[in-house]
């Protein structure tokens, strides 16, 4: 396609500069309608039947009944609400701003939004799909090549849109399978004493109010659940990576790394900052 | 037609009622290309929305597709012979009498009925190439 | 059968033979005529210089002030550029960033796009028409100082951070949840300039139609004009429904009508529909003009007269109509239904067809001419090259899998920026070099104009060349920042470059055109012999349009009538005087352009500044709330109004008829379809018929897109005021139409009785209206919120047309409206013929749709 548009710009314009600056006669008229005739209805016909049939063919692709897993996402301001429904499973494995996709296999992947309109898109397995609020759309993916990819938000949706990304990563079965098994399981206690004492800042700062931790009495809903965060690659929706040090500048500066954010900006002293990374960090 | 004549208000008036004629088919064939797009996309649009049998209503549509294409053929033949370049040999209709003014509105009737047909062929395509509502 | 009013008609030889032409006019004649016309036709001096209405004063400054908000939305974009130019850059916050694009894409498209075609088909036509002004001078003044104080309330908003913020085409919930005045701001200023762009589109409409010089039959007349009757027909029907969608969004905004929250019934994608619907053919509404002026400039350029003027039009024309079978490519990832994606898929090639047959035609046009190249052809070469790619991109993107990977990327920006480029910035540079002897009678510099066309060409392709590969990469647009290390750096980082480069360009550009020019030598007349009526000018410049109006039988009259120049110059031809001292100019009919009537056209006024004024207030005070000074102002701007046309349109006339030139005496009052009046109401009426259809298909929307529209056991709009209403309508109708029927006939006063009747039932039908809906909560769910909005379209509407049957019963009472002059009841009945049907429209959609569905 890049090839034939290449081609058929120096066409018209190799022809249009050679009318107006290289030719000192004029042509006869009947070569001029012929032209006419033929750059202008036969050519084009002739390409754009032949890609009108070539698109038209593959348009349904992208929303083709999947192999069984389904992942419902949520495009919320801005990060992603993620829940993977294996086939015949009754509740949802919850978690957020990661999509691990088995190779090999078509998943459906459906897509919701909380307020406003989102776009989810992954460039290297395949084309976007909004989000709305109040109605359901579906994308089903193939992944060809286990390995992490970018995704990200491609509908403008406030303030902080650039900051709404996430890692895809496909995998292969058995490793998907695994996964999800402990993606499904409680969080693991703290192991350190920086890490125990953060999990006593998480409560009594009030960060269970928003985040859930499964496991534990953390059980809110208006943030991603943070029940595995340790092991996810991104942090903040694609924001930092998922380290102590980004974790404590995260937590510390919610504001600046992503304007309007809900999160509150957190005082703490680096101490304190170091322990509740510390425990985050092991959430694996 | 006659040449140029003085300006009554009679002779204007029915000499308009001729040319609308010829006005109206300038705009005919595309429109009745948009009046089968229209009938595509919304009753496409309703029947998946709705539910309801989408092979009948495609092979419905496919036989507006071929009437509206009858259509337009009418129209540009008709056009085709009020141009009337084959007695008249003027492809360009450039003077001011009142001949070439019709023939012009046959001209550019004829040559929009060519574009609504194809633009009638292009937006069928999808009722045969691409199957259900998904 | 109506009865004739009684006028004279057309009377004296017609057309004028040869020997009647060749006859010379005594050289004291001349000076007598030319003295009392340049009287007549005098721009005003001094501090009242900005009541003037003629054409080419106000068209110069429309383009100018559309040209300034272009170059404050070109700022922002460099500002979009310098904080892109790096990975996390912080120079401005992403809230600032978001009103900037934002406002760099609105102004673009409304403020700079769509006016500029406006300016310059003001500027222009008259000219290439042979016709002293356009048909309402006063409409065109007032357009533009609503253009004017609209554009200014929006662009300032950036400078008070508060503008809009949630991109240019708003999408909701984003735009409607959205805190702060910047989506009102948009919602209500760019209405208001929607308004000033649909009146200045009736102008051309009818300017095109009826002010054609005699004898220039639909088949000659320059292609500009019939891209101009295209482009302003496409207004017509794209603007309403996004006019009908600001309404809704307003109401929302307001009131909290929820047509777009999805928790109460509502749906964001009709915004989409609506949005769209009137967005790509706006894309084609910038493009057409733009080509049009191509469509001037190659043949003189070629020094032959077009190839394919039959092509042309077909290509114009059939744009037109295909543009709006695009507007879902827009949506291609909204999750519609495939087999729908692939009528708009498919639609969107077909369009690429005329399209290229326009560029075929330039392009055999050079090859039959002999080229002499310009700078003016310098540009459109330019434009071309741009637009090719642009188009051929576009081809691409009509492929929905192609779309679904660069759909909101920098690939899209890339595309449309090429098109617009190509398809509209260089060919309206293009213009102005070619059409500036026309304005200024002055040339403006090869020299600065090679620069300046060299470095925004080269800035152009440096800046949004790599976007392809940006977009493509995954660099989604409207990101205010980006992180680093995925490749997207040094092409952002090349795209900021070239924007500097191109800035650069516009510069020199705009400091030749502004730079002054008093030592600069006069231009001959016709400096690039050029063959349409527009450099029949006079050099110095006379602001009297044409000295006299022609008889044309050419489509070059200047290179195919030779002895045409001198005839008009002696004031030969039509009108070439004004012995009453008052603005005339020659109206003919619609097809072949004879002549038919002798129109008085109005002069300078302040009464236009006024009425600007106020309507802006109307539209302005709402988006802080301010209720009450918004309908104070409303009034004033209605008084205004009514005062402008009750002291300058259809006057009666000092004697009937008058002696036009060439012996031919023409009436100088028409009624009805005969007058430009008539046929300005009947196409206004058009879009407004438009608008009111995108509501109606608001509410089959909502049936089609919701399960449970209407929502079982939701309360309906009482059948019994409904049924009353559609009676009150009808018998309006028939008592408007009576007393225009009954006033020609003589019988006065019947006629003054009717229109006594007339407003009190038309305005009970009205009161039934919305007293079938006042029980119902709009703000509870959509199905009672889109009945409200029905009833009140309605309900405004027959408030205008009460105000119009009582102004005719003024006119009746006071003399303007007679049975023998009677243009005003006329258009009041046209009118009314739209709003009763659509009166009665809303009425089966209130009173039966429940039931059927």
């Amino acid at each position: 396609m890049l090839v034939g548009a290449v081609f058929l710009w120096l066409l018209v314009n190799g022809a249009f500069y050679y009318m107006s600056r290289v030719r000192p006669g004029a042509f006869d008229q009947r070569y001029a309608r012929h032209i006419l005739i033929g750059g202008g209805i036969v050519l084009p016909v002739v390409v754009l039947t032949v890609l009108l049939v070539w698109g038209l063919s593959m348009l349904p692709d992208p929303r083709r009944p999947g192999d069984g897993l389904v992942v419902r996402v949520t495009g919320e301001q801005w990060w992603w609400r993620v829940e993977y429904w294996p086939e015949g499973a009754d509740a949802p494995v919850l978690t957020a701003n990661e999509i691990r996709l088995p190779v090999g296999q078509r998943t459906e992947i459906h897509l919701t939004s909380d307020k406003v309109i989102h776009s989810f898109w992954i460039p290297a397995l395949g084309g976007k799909m909004d989000m709305f609020p109040g109605r359901e759309t579906m994308i089903s993916l193939l992944p060809e090549r286990p390995g992490t990819y970018r995704g990200q938000c491609a509908e403008f949706c406030g303030a902080s849109h650039a900051w709404m990304a996430f890692a895809a990563v496909a995998m292969e079965p058995a490793d998907f399978d695994r996964w999800l098994a402990s993606e499904a399981a409680d969080a693991v206690p703290p192991s350190t004493d920086a890490a125990a004492r953060g999990a006593r800042l998480f409560r009594s700062e009030g960060c269970g109010a928003c985040h859930a931790v499964r496991g534990t009495e953390n059980v809110g809903q208006v943030g991603p659940d943070l029940t595995h965060v340790g092991s996810r690659q991104t942090l903040g929706a694609g924001r930092l990576k998922v380290t102590i040090d980004d974790l404590s500048i995260w937590i510390s500066h919610t504001d600046v790394l992503k304007p309007e954010v809900k999160m509150p900006t957190y005082d703490l002293e680096p101490d304190q900052l170091s322990d509740l990374a510390a425990y985050l960090e092991g959430l694996k | 037609m006659t040449d140029e004549h003085q300006p009554r208000r009679d002779e204007d008036q029915k000499e308009f009622a001729e040319e609308h004629a010829s006005l109206f088919k300038i705009t005919l064939g595309p429109l009745i290309w948009a009046a089968h797009f229209v009938a595509c996309y919304g009753l496409v649009a309703v029947t998946c929305a709705k539910g309801w049998d989408i092979d009948a209503v495609r092979s419905g549509l496919l036989v507006a597709s071929g009437a509206a294409l009858v259509g337009i053929g009418w129209v540009g033949w008709v056009a085709w012979r009020q141009w009337n370049v084959a007695q008249t040999g003027d492809f360009v209709n450039r003077c001011g009498r009142a001949e070439d003014r019709h023939h012009f509105l046959g001209h550019a009737a004829f040559l929009l009925s060519i574009i609504s047909a194809i633009g009638v062929v292009f937006v069928s395509l999808p009722l045969v190439l691409i199957g259900g509502c998904q | 059968m109506t009865r004739p009013s009684g006028l004279p008609q057309p009377e004296g030889p017609y057309p004028p033979t040869d020997e009647m032409l060749a006859e010379p006019v005594p050289r004291d004649v001349q000076e007598a005529q030319a003295s009392r016309l340049r009287a007549a036709w005098e721009t005003p001096k001094g501090w009242r210089y900005i009541t003037a209405v003629n054409n080419t004063e106000v068209g110069k400054w429309y383009c100018l002030t559309a040209l300034v908000f272009m170059l404050l939305a070109g700022v922002m974009a460099l500002i979009i550029r310098l904080q892109l130019a790096v990975p996390e850059n912080d120079l401005v916050s992403a809230d600032r960033f978001n009103q900037l694009f934002t406002m760099h894409g609105s102004a673009m498209m409304f403020l700079f796009a769509v006016p500029m075609f406006e300016a310059v088909s003001i500027l222009l036509l008259p000219g290439m028409l042979g016709a002293r002004d356009m048909p309402f001078p006063r409409l065109s003044a007032f357009g533009y100082w609503c253009f004017l104080i609209g554009g200014v309330f929006v662009i300032g908003s950036i400078f008070f951070d508060a503008a809009p913020r949630a991109g240019w085409f708003m999408y909701p919930p984003l735009a409607t949840k959205d805190e702060g005045p910047g989506s009102d701001i948009w919602l209500l200023g760019l209405s208001f300039i929607e308004v000033a762009s649909i009146a200045a589109a009736v102008e051309l409409i009818v300017g095109t139609l009826k002010c054609r010089p005699p004898g220039m039959r639909v088949n000659i007349m320059p292609l500009y004009a019939w891209y101009v009757l295209v482009v302003g027909g496409m207004i017509l029907f794209a603007f309403p429904p996004l006019i009908a969608g600001d309404f809704l969004f307003e109401l929302e905004r307001s009131f909290d009508w929820p047509f777009f929250d999805p928790t109460r019934g509502g749906d964001p994608m009709l915004w989409q529909h609506l949005f769209w619907i009137f967005g790509h053919p706006e894309v084609y509404i910038i493009f057409l003009p733009s080509i049009a002026i191509a469509a001037m400039v190659i043949p003189t350029v070629a020094r032959r007269p077009i190839f394919g003027y039959s092509w042309i039009v077909l290509s114009a024309v059939g744009t037109g109509f295909l543009s709006f079978g695009l507007w879902v490519h827009h949506m291609f990832t909204t999750g519609l239904p495939s087999i729908s994606l692939g009528f708009f898929s498919a639609a969107s090639e077909a369009v690429v067809i005329p399209t290229g047959i326009q560029i075929f035609a330039f392009l055999a046009t050079l090859m039959a001419g002999r080229v002499k190249m310009t700078l003016p052809m310098l540009w459109i070469s330019g434009a071309l090259a741009i637009f090719t790619m642009g188009g051929l991109t576009g081809v691409m993107l009509a492929l929905a899998p192609f779309d679904f990977q660069a759909h909101d990327t920098y690939f899209i920006v890339a595309h449309l920026h090429y098109t617009l480029f190509g398809g509209m910035v260089f060919p309206v540079i293009a213009g102005v070099y070619y059409f500036f002897p026309f304005i200024q009678k002055k040339l403006m510099s090869d020299r600065l104009g090679k620069w300046a066309f060299w470095l925004t060409f080269s800035g152009f392709n440096l800046c949004f060349l790599p976007m392809h590969l940006t977009g493509l990469w995954g660099m989604p647009r409207r990101v205010y920042t980006y992180p680093g290390g995925l490749g997207w750096d040094w092409l952002n980082l090349i795209s900021t470059v070239g924007a500097f480069v191109m800035a650069a360009g516009f510069a020199t550009f705009v400091w030749d055109l502004i730079r002054p020019k008093h030592r600069q030598a006069q231009i001959p007349r016709n400096p690039w012999d050029g063959g349409t009526l527009e450099w029949t000018h006079d050099v110095p410049e006379e602001a009297w349009g044409v000295r006299s109006i022609p008889h044309v039988t050419t489509r070059y009259p200047l290179w195919d009538q030779p002895d045409m120049l001198t005839r008009l110059d002696a004031g030969r031809y039509y009108l070439p005087d004004a012995q009453e001292g008052k603005r005339e100019t020659l109206v003919t009919s619609v097809i072949d352009a004879e002549p038919v009537q002798v129109q008085r056209v109005t002069g300078p006024t302040w009464i236009t500044l006024w009425a600007a004024a106020f309507t802006g207030g109307a539209f302005i005070f709402p988006t802080f709330s301010w209720y009450t000074p918004a309908i104070i102002s409303g009034a004033l701007a209605i008084c205004c109004i009514i005062w402008w046309l009750w002291t300058a349109t259809a006057q009666v006339p000092e004697a009937d008829s008058k002696d036009a030139g060439l012996g031919l005496r023409l009436p100088t009052y028409a009624a009805g379809p005969a007058s430009v009046g008539w046929w300005a109401i009947w196409i206004t009426m058009l879009g407004d018929a438009t608008a009111f259809a995108s509501l109606v298909f608001g509410f089959f929307f909502y049936w089609t897109a919701s399960p449970d529209f209407p929502p079982d056991g939701a309360a309906h709009a009482v059948p019994g005021l409904i049924a009353l209403a559609a009676l009150a309508f009808a018998v309006n109708w028939a008592l408007t139409v009576g007393a225009r029927q009954l006033n020609r006939a003589g019988r006065v006063t019947p006629a003054r009785i009717c229109l006594i009747a007339a407003p009190a039932v038309a305005a009970a039908g009205a009161a039934a209206l919305v007293g079938a809906v006042i029980d119902l909560e709009p703000a509870s769910h959509v199905y009672p919120a889109i009945l409200w909005a029905l009833a009140i379209w309605i309900a405004v509407h027959s408030g205008a047309g009460v105000i119009m049957q009582l102004y005719c019963l003024a006119g009746s009472l006071f003399g303007k409206l007679t049975p023998r002059y009677d243009a005003d009841i006329w258009n009041v009945s046209l009118f009314w013929h739209f709003v009763t049907i659509s009166a009665l429209v809303a009425c089966a959609v209130l009173g039966l749709m429940p039931e059927a569905l």
